[in-house]
C-alpha cells in the first residue's frame, strides 16, 4: 500500500488550461515561490471537498467557498478557541477544492485554550435556543435586505432627484457601491452560517463518541436517528408540495394540473376557474419562501431554485397527485417516525446497565438534541433561501453587463471572479459616465471564451481523494463528520491508488450511508443537468447529492457517492426513503461506469462492481 | 377425565417449570423455555407416574424394597451388587401395555409431526432433584422396540452405582423414580453459538452469530471458520456479516450417535449458512432469552433439516455469558450528573475513536 498520496505541487495540468490559475484568488494556489509554505503544503492531507462541489468551479462560484475558508476557521481559531482544532485550509487544482484541516499539536496551546473555550463554548451551549431564534431573526433580515437590493441599467441621463433631493452620488458610483455590498452580504451570511454550526457539531460528536464507547458498534444511523429533529424546516418544501397536491385533489382540478408541464400554461387555464384561483393562491403562498429551496446543493450559479423554474415543483406535484391518486398518503408520518425514535432511544438506553455511562448517555444526546434542529436547519436559511436569492440578483447585475455589451451573454458571469467583476463595473461606470467605449468590451469576451475551453477540461479531469501526507490518525472532528475522512478511509483511498495502476478495481470502501442490500445498474452522475438520464430502478453513483433532489429519490433503488459522511446530505435523505446507500467511496464516480452492474451494502459500506459494461 | 398426576406423557407445550414434581427438573424446564417463547427441539415426557406405575404394576418395586432391606452396610461392595440386581430387574421386566402403549402412541405423533416414520429421537432421564450427570442420555434412538428398550435403560440408570451412592449419602430412600425426555434428535443442517453482545467488545446492543453447516459440534469446538454475523438487537438490523471458510460439517452416522466429518461443496461454502429469515429469527429468539434470564446468555442452536420454518430453528443449549456479564456488573453507584461541557472538551481534544 502507498504510503503517501501525490505530492500537491505534482498534479500534472492539463492540457489546453494554460492560464488557468487566473481565474481563481492568488491565495488558492499552492506555492511555487513560497518554500516554507511549500514544505507546509506537503507535509499536510489535502483532501478533494466533493461533498460541496461536485464539479470544478467556475471563477465566480468560489465566492462560497471564500466565505466558509474566513468563517469556518476563525470561529475555531479565534473566536471559540476550539482547543485542538484550528481551521480549515484551502486550495484549488485545476479547478478542484482541496482542503485541510490544521490541527494544535503543543499540548501547553491546547491547554491554554481550554479556558477560553469553556466559557465562550459554555455561553452558546447554554444559551442555545435563545441565540438560535436570534439567528433566525438576523438571518432573515439579511435576506430581506438582500431582496431590497436592485441594480437597475444605468441611466442616459440621471433622474432628476439626484439633483433635487442634493443627493451628490451617481449611479455609476451606486453601482459599484450596491456590487460591494451584495458581496459582502454573501459573506456575513456565512459568518453568520458558523456562528453555531462548529459549537452544533461538536456537540453531535460528542454525543456520537460517548454512545460509541457504550455501544461500540452502533451503526451510525441509528444515532443520527436518536437526535433528528422530526418537523425540520429542509422538509417543508417537499411537504409544501404533497399539501398543493391534495388541495388540487380536494378541489378537483388534479386531472387538470397533472395534464400541464409546464407552469404558465398551467397558470393561464388555471385563473379561469375560482377553484384554480384558490390553488394558485395557496402555491403563492407556499412559494415564500419555501420554494427557494434549490434544485442541487445552491453552491454553484446553477442551482437554480423551484422559484426560478415552477416548472420543476409542478412535475413534483404532479408526482404526488399520482400517489394520492393510486390511493396513497405521499405525507411521512411524524407520529410514527417520532414514536420509532422514541423507542430505539428507550431501548438502547435500557441496555446501559452502568449508572455513570446511562448518565454520560442522556446528557449527550440532551445536548445533541438541542443543537441538532440548528445544524439540521441552517441549510435551508443560506445555502438555499440566501443563496438562491443571491444567484437572482447577480444575474440581475449581469444583466447590465450583457446590454452593455461588455459580456455576450448574462451567463457569462460566472466565469469572472469577484475580484474581476468589481474591475468589469469600474471600467464599465467610467465609460459610462465618460460616454466613451468601455475597454472591457473586447477584454472581457476573450477571456470568458477561453475559460469555457478550461471547465469543460476541468470538467473532464477527476480530481484525485487526496494529496499530500496522510496523518497518523484523522481526529479532526468535522472532517469525520462532515466529509467521512476517517484514517480507515484514507487507507482505502491509499489501496486504491495502486488498483489503478495494476489491476482493475471490482470493489469499493466507504462508510455505510443507508442501511439494506441492493443490485441493479448503475448510473453515474456528475452534474445536477444529468439528473434526467435516471431511469427508474438504477443505482446512482454521484459525487455528491443534494436532499432537494426529491424526485429522484423516488426513482432510484440506491445511492453511491465519492464524498461524505454518515451526516452528509446524502445519507441523511437517503435514510428518509430507505434506500441503500453507501456514502465517502473515495471515486466511485470514476471506477463505476454507467451500466455496470452494482452490488451496494449500506450496512457496511462496501460497492461491488458485479458485472462491468 | 384423568388427573394431570395420573399422566404418563405430557408434551413439552403443555408443561411449565413448576411441574418437577410431574416430569422430572429438565422435562419442566424445557416446558417453560417454551412457555418462554424459546423455541426447542419437538417432543414429550414421561412422567415420573409412568415410572412409578412400571415398579408398582411388574412387581419391581417389592423387589427393590426386599433387595435393599437384605442389603445391610451400604458398602461399595454391596452398592455395587445391589446396582446390578435392580438394574437387571428393569431392563428384563416387560412395561404393561397401557403405558407402553400410551408412549409409542406418542412417539408416532412425534413421527408425523416430523413427518418420518421412525424419527431418530433422545431418550433423556429428568429426575426431580438435580443429580447431575448421574444419569444416561442416549441419542439417536429410531423404532418402537429400541425406544422400549432404552426407555427401560433409562428408569435403571436411575439405580447405577453413583446414583444410589447419591442417595444413601443424603439419606434418601434408595427407590427413585424419575421422568424422561423424548425430544426429537435434531438434524442440524446448520447449527451455531449466539451471543446476545458481542463477544469481542463487550456491546451490550448487540447479538452475535456464529453458524457453520452440519452439527454444532464444528463451530463449538474449531474445527471451522463459520459465518459470523452481528446483528443489532434494538433494531435486529444486520450489521456485519463475514463469510467463514466452512470446510467440513459434521454429522452423525447413519445408525448410533457417533459423528463423522464430511467436506463441504465449495458453492456452500462461499455462501451464508444462516437465511436472513432465519437470522433474524434466531435474534428475536436471543432477545427472548436474555430478557428470560435477566442477562447475557450463550446459546447454542441447530436449524433442522427435517422441520419447516420457524419450527427448525432450535435452541439446544443455554449458558450465562461469562465474561462480560462479570465485567459490566460493576454498575457506577454514586450516579453524579454528567458533566456536559466537560464531555465536549475531552472529546475535542481526544479526537474520535471511531474509524
Amino acid at each position: 500500500m502507498a504510503k503517501k498520496f501525490l505530492d500537491p505541487h505534482e498534479v500534472k495540468p492539463i492540457l489546453g488550461t494554460e492560464g488557468w490559475e487566473e481565474m481563481y484568488p492568488f491565495y488558492y494556489q499552492f506555492s511555487k515561490t513560497d518554500k516554507e509554505r511549500m514544505e507546509y503544503e506537503s507535509s499536510q492531507l489535502w483532501f478533494y471537498d466533493g461533498l460541496h462541489y461536485p464539479e470544478p468551479h467556475y471563477p465566480f462560484d468560489l465566492i462560497w467557498d471564500e466565505a466558509w475558508y474566513l468563517a469556518l476557521s476563525q470561529y475555531n481559531t479565534r473566536v471559540f478557541m476550539v482547543p485542538p482544532a484550528k481551521g480549515i485550509d484551502h486550495r484549488i487544482v485545476n479547478g478542484y477544492v482541496y482542503i485541510t484541516p490544521i490541527g494544535i499539536a503543543d499540548p501547553k496551546e491546547i491547554e491554554s485554550r481550554i479556558p477560553l473555550f469553556q466559557k465562550r463554548a459554555g455561553y452558546y451551549y447554554e444559551n442555545w435556543d435563545k441565540i438560535y431564534d436570534k439567528w433566525v431573526d438576523k438571518t432573515k433580515e439579511l435576506i430581506v435586505e438582500l431582496e431590497n437590493i436592485s441594480f437597475p441599467d444605468l441611466p442616459e441621463i440621471e433622474d432628476e432627484s439626484i439633483v433635487f433631493d442634493s443627493k451628490g452620488l451617481s449611479s455609476g458610483y451606486n453601482l459599484g457601491i450596491k456590487y460591494d455590498e451584495l458581496i459582502n452580504m454573501g459573506f456575513k451570511i456565512w459568518q453568520y452560517h458558523f456562528e453555531m454550526l462548529n459549537l452544533g457539531y461538536a456537540a453531535y460528536v460528542t454525543f456520537i463518541n460517548t454512545a460509541n464507547e457504550v455501544f461500540p458498534d452502533i451503526p451510525m444511523h441509528n444515532l443520527t436517528k436518536m437526535v433528528s429533529g422530526i418537523d425540520t424546516v429542509m422538509y417543508r418544501p417537499d411537504e409544501e408540495l404533497i399539501k398543493l397536491a391534495k388541495l388540487a385533489v380536494t378541489l378537483e382540478i388534479d386531472s387538470l394540473i397533472v395534464s400541464q408541464k409546464k407552469f404558465d400554461t398551467l397558470a393561464k387555464e388555471l385563473k379561469k376557474s375560482d377553484k384554480g384561483i384558490s390553488w394558485l393562491n395557496a402555491l403563492e403562498k407556499a412559494r415564500y419562501p419555501w420554494f427557494y429551496i434549490s434544485t442541487g446543493t445552491g453552491w454553484y450559479h446553477h442551482h437554480i431554485s423551484w422559484n426560478d423554474n415552477l416548472d420543476i415543483p409542478l412535475s413534483s406535484i404532479n408526482m404526488y397527485i399520482e400517489v394520492i391518486k393510486e390511493g396513497k398518503n405521499p405525507s411521512r408520518s411524524t407520529e410514527k417516525l417520532i414514536k420509532e425514535r422514541d423507542e430505539i432511544v428507550e431501548k438502547y438506553i435500557n441496555l446501559i446497565k452502568n449508572e455513570d455511562q446511562r448518565n454520560a448517555f442522556e446528557e449527550t444526546l440532551k445536548i445533541a438534541r438541542r443543537v441538532f434542529p440548528y445544524v439540521e436547519n441552517h441549510m435551508f436559511y443560506v445555502e438555499n433561501w440566501f443563496h438562491s436569492v443571491f444567484w437572482r440578483k447577480m444575474r440581475e447585475l449581469a444583466k447590465i453587463f450583457a446590454n452593455n455589451k461588455i459580456i455576450e451573454d448574462a451567463e457569462d458571469i460566472w466565469y469572472l471572479n469577484r475580484f474581476e467583476i468589481k474591475s468589469l463595473i469600474d471600467d464599465m461606470v467610467r465609460a459610462w459616465a465618460t460616454g466613451i467605449i468601455p475597454a472591457g468590451r473586447t477584454y472581457w469576451p476573450e477571456k470568458i471564451k477561453n475559460r469555457k475551453v478550461i471547465i469543460k477540461k476541468f470538467q473532464e479531469w477527476t480530481p484525485p481523494p487526496a494529496l499530500g501526507t496522510p496523518p497518523e490518525v484523522v481526529n479532526e472532528p468535522f472532517t469525520i463528520v462532515l466529509w467521512g475522512v476517517t484514517t480507515g478511509v484514507l487507507k482505502n483511498w491509499l489501496r486504491s491508488l495502486e488498483g489503478t495502476t495494476s489491476e482493475k478495481i471490482t470493489e469499493l470502501h466507504g462508510s455505510p450511508g443507508s442501511a439494506g442490500i441492493v443490485e441493479g445498474k448503475a448510473r453515474v452522475i456528475r452534474t445536477v443537468e444529468q439528473l434526467d438520464q435516471l431511469e427508474k430502478g438504477e443505482i446512482m453513483v454521484a459525487p455528491t447529492t443534494s436532499p432537494s433532489w426529491a424526485p429522484v429519490f423516488t426513482k432510484i433503488t440506491g445511492a453511491v457517492t465519492d464524498v461524505g459522511g454518515p451526516m452528509c446530505h446524502a445519507a441523511i435523505v437517503c435514510r428518509e426513503y430507505g434506500l441503500p446507500t453507501v456514502v465517502g467511496t473515495g471515486n466511485a464516480t470514476s471506477v463505476i461506469k454507467t451500466g455496470d452492474l452494482i452490488r451496494i451494502n449500506g450496512n457496511e459500506g462496501t460497492v461491488k462492481i458485479v458485472e462491468s459494461r | 377425565m384423568r388427573e394431570l398426576n395420573q399422566l404418563y406423557t405430557i408434551w413439552y407445550d403443555e408443561l411449565r417449570g413448576s411441574d418437577y414434581g410431574l416430569v422430572g427438573k429438565k422435562n419442566a424446564n424445557l416446558g417453560e423455555m417454551l412457555h418462554a417463547g424459546i423455541p426447542i427441539s419437538p417432543g414429550f415426557a414421561i412422567t415420573i407416574h409412568a415410572n412409578h406405575d412400571f415398579i408398582e404394576k411388574t412387581g419391581i418395586r417389592s423387589k427393590i424394597e426386599t433387595l435393599v432391606k437384605k442389603n445391610g452396610e451400604a458398602t461399595d461392595e454391596n452398592i455395587k451388587k445391589l446396582s446390578k440386581a435392580i438394574m437387571s430387574e428393569i431392563e428384563s421386566a416387560d412395561i404393561p401395555s397401557e403405558i407402553e402403549e400410551d408412549i409409542l402412541e406418542n412417539y408416532h405423533r412425534l413421527c408425523e409431526k416430523c413427518n418420518l416414520d421412525a424419527v431418530p429421537a433422545a431418550v433423556r432421564s429428568s429426575g426431580g432433584v438435580s443429580m447431575p450427570g448421574q444419569m444416561e442420555t442416549y441419542l439417536n434412538i429410531r423404532g418402537d422396540k429400541d425406544l422400549i428398550h432404552y426407555i427401560k435403560r433409562c428408569w435403571s440408570s436411575s439405580y447405577n452405582v453413583e446414583a444410589i451412592h447419591y442417595r444413601v449419602n443424603r439419606d434418601m430412600s434408595v427407590l427413585f423414580n424419575i421422568g424422561v425426555g423424548i425430544p426429537k434428535m435434531v438434524h442440524s443442517k446448520v447449527s451455531g453459538v449466539i451471543f446476545t453482545l458481542n463477544p469481542i467488545n463487550g456491546d451490550f446492543s448487540k447479538i452475535s452469530i456464529d453458524a457453520s453447516y452440519g452439527l454444532g459440534e464444528a463451530v463449538v469446538s474449531g474445527l471451522v471458520t463459520p459465518d459470523t454475523y452481528l446483528i443489532d438487537k434494538v433494531t435486529l438490523e444486520l450489521i456485519k456479516t463475514k463469510i467463514g471458510s466452512k470446510e467440513i460439517k459434521c454429522v452423525y452416522e447413519t445408525y448410533g450417535s457417533d459423528i463423522k466429518k464430511i467436506d463441504v461443496d465449495d458453492e456452500l461454502r462461499k455462501k451464508s449458512a444462516l437465511t436472513n429469515q432465519e437470522l433474524t429469527y434466531l435474534s428475536e429468539t436471543a432477545v427472548k432469552i436474555e430478557n428470560y434470564y435477566g442477562k447475557a446468555y450463550d446459546i447454542e442452536f441447530g436449524i433442522d433439516e427435517d422441520l419447516p420454518f420457524p419450527e427448525n430453528v432450535i435452541v439446544l443449549q443455554v449458558r450465562p455469558e461469562s465474561i462480560w456479564n462479570k465485567k459490566k456488573d460493576m454498575s457506577g453507584k454514586a450516579g453524579k450528573p454528567a458533566d456536559v461541557m466537560n464531555i465536549i472538551l475531552n472529546n475535542l481534544i481526544s479526537g474520535i475513536k471511531a474509524g
